[in-house]
């Protein structure tokens, strides 16, 4: 078989391998709804809910307390919940369009790839958004309310370092989403328990290791070593390893109807 | 005569199950053959092997020369859409013959618009609404417009009215003679597409039973009707696939009669008529004898 295979690929491919990969591209962006509009519809909305929570908080503590108020908000994670829907959105991206890309002539390769860069320019879309509304926050004084949801004192100090924490979550939450939907495309439910079964499992492991050798103090003394800036920069290591399972994963599934 | 399509020894199992058996079989290029077959005999899943949608647990694939399996060379020559294709949530048909050019590079936008007239397909309502006629239809124009060199219908009428399928049928045929392809073509309304069928391959729990062209495969069998002493008589020994009876007259069908046997049957008082492709198949998917596979 390996023979036929490789006397396949020599004949030359009508289509370069970039145009094979950018068509796939093209086509998670056919329906903008799942990878743009509702994200930032929810964006928008936890974004509205924030304001007015800053807006009741600063009118009960009164005047005097300002800085205090000021200094509690900074420990924002209202920004959280649009990370996590990232994973969603990447997971519904490749179950939606995994057996109409087949189905489309696309080899799975080609598939995975273009579906890999799709969620890179979508992370720095999302990134350059998040650092503009960044510098908004900031000049605006936290929307003229002291709230803080974009400039948060997880992403690290000035627009630069935001950029590169918030792209490298971004990456984390799209691959991970990537590689969970592989799994979901090629096993269907039972696979998705049986992924969540292992996960569970290595958390609770690892947990147990930790407690058991007494190394807490050592794991919190690395994320304090790190820094913020450091973790994001640490994540690109299980952002790949996501990414190449995905890729693993995905070359063995089949279109499935149900 | 080119092959497009060379199989050797092809299995698939899910399981225990042999979805599709120690299939071999050859196609030549610019042909049209019809898959025949009852309900989960193999069809779907021969077709998903050929186009690299489902790996083969042994056996070889040859689709224009090389193993289609992600292969981009070979896949960006077919087109298959599948009876159960899924599309995007949301996806309307509009935005299916939006992508489709990106994926087909022969894609005929024209021909496109014309077959989404000819088949009155609403371009803007959501696919997950489309009533299952207009289903296939969006699998139909896809496959049509595509020209893709290697086109497979998987069950392309299913839920269309009787002029929607006639169309399809025209429709294809015309085209095939502008822009010669192959193409394979999976059904079970048999006698709808014989004329159009130029080979036919029956498949039957997962084994291809026949690999024939049509129309030797037509002459293959003949029905005999007489009185029933005369047509046993003549029969003989012969291998009988279908027997009907009313009084003392019989209708019997047999397999390969020469020239000579046809003149004595002929003057031994017997009426001869050919049987209908659909006959032929429903007779040999009826029976799992395999000697008639040996004797056709």
């Amino acid at each position: 078989m390996t023979a036929i295979q490789a006397e396949g690929r020599t004949t030359a491919a009508p289509r370069g391998a970039l145009g094979r990969i950018t068509r796939v591209v093209k086509l998670h962006f056919a329906n903008p709804w799942p990878v743009i509009i509702t994200p930032w519809l929810i964006l928008g909305l936890i974004f509205a809910i924030n304001v007015s929570i800053w807006a009741i908080v600063t009118a009960a503590a009164g005047p005097d307390s300002a800085s205090e108020v000021a200094e509690g908000f900074q420990y924002s994670g209202a920004s959280f919940y649009i990370f996590v829907y990232m994973m969603v959105v990447a997971i519904m991206a490749v179950n939606a369009t995994f057996a109409y890309a087949l189905g489309f002539s696309a080899t799975r390769r080609d598939y995975y790839l273009g579906t890999a860069l799709t969620f890179v320019v979508l992370a720095a879309i999302y990134t350059a958004a998040f650092v503009l509304l960044g510098v908004i926050e900031r000049a605006t004084n936290g929307w003229f309310l002291n709230g803080r949801m974009f400039d948060s004192i997880y992403f690290g100090n000035g627009p630069l370092e935001q950029a590169f924490c918030v792209f490298t979550a971004f990456l984390f939450f799209f691959f991970v989403g990537a590689a969970t939907g592989s799994v979901y495309v090629r096993w269907k439910a039972y696979g998705m328990i049986a992924f969540f079964a292992v996960f569970a499992l290595l958390v609770i492991g690892a947990l147990a290791v930790i407690t058991l050798t007494g190394s807490w103090p050592a794991v919190g003394a690395f994320f304090v070593d790190a820094g913020f800036v450091g973790t994001f920069a640490w994540s690109l290591v299980l952002t790949v390893l996501a990414g190449v399972a995905g890729f693993f994963l995905l070359r063995r599934a089949t279109p499935r109807s149900s | 005569m080119t092959a497009v399509v060379e199989t050797k020894g092809l299995t698939k199992r899910y399981g225990s199950v042999s979805a599709v058996q120690d299939a071999t079989f050859t196609i030549q290029e610019h042909t049209i053959t019809g898959l025949l077959g009852r309900n989960g005999a193999g069809k779907t899943t021969l077709m998903s092997l050929l186009t690299g949608q489902e790996f083969a647990t042994s056996g070889q694939i040859r689709v224009f020369g090389a193993n289609p399996v992600e292969n981009a060379s070979v896949l960006s020559q077919l087109s298959f859409i599948k009876e159960s294709q899924k599309y995007p949530d949301e996806f309307r048909p509009k935005d299916v013959f939006k992508s489709a050019p990106w994926f087909f590079e022969r894609w005929d936008k024209d021909f496109a618009e014309r077959l989404i007239d000819e088949f009155r397909l609403p371009l803007s309502r959501r696919i997950k609404k489309l009533s299952r006629g207009q289903l296939s239809a969006v699998g139909v124009i896809v496959g049509l417009a595509s020209r893709a060199p290697l086109t497979f219908f998987d069950e392309p009428y299913l839920g269309l009215d009787a002029v929607a399928r006639q169309n399809f049928y025209d429709l294809l045929l015309a085209d095939y003679a502008e822009h010669p392809r192959t193409i394979i073509l999976s059904t079970h309304l048999i006698d709808e597409v014989s004329n159009l069928l130029e080979n036919v391959i029956v498949i039957e729990g997962g084994r291809i039973i026949v690999n024939q062209d049509a129309e030797s495969l037509r002459g293959s069998v003949t029905t005999l009707v007489g009185t029933a002493k005369t047509v046993d008589e003549f029969v003989g020994a012969r291998k009988v696939l279908h027997r009907d009876s009313i009084g003392g007259l019989a209708s019997v069908s047999v397999a390969g009669l020469s020239a000579d046997e046809r003149k004595q049957a002929a003057a031994a008082g017997l009426e001869l008529a050919p049987v209908s492709l659909q006959q032929l198949v429903v007779r040999m998917t009826e029976s799992n004898d395999n000697e008639f596979k040996e004797s056709a």
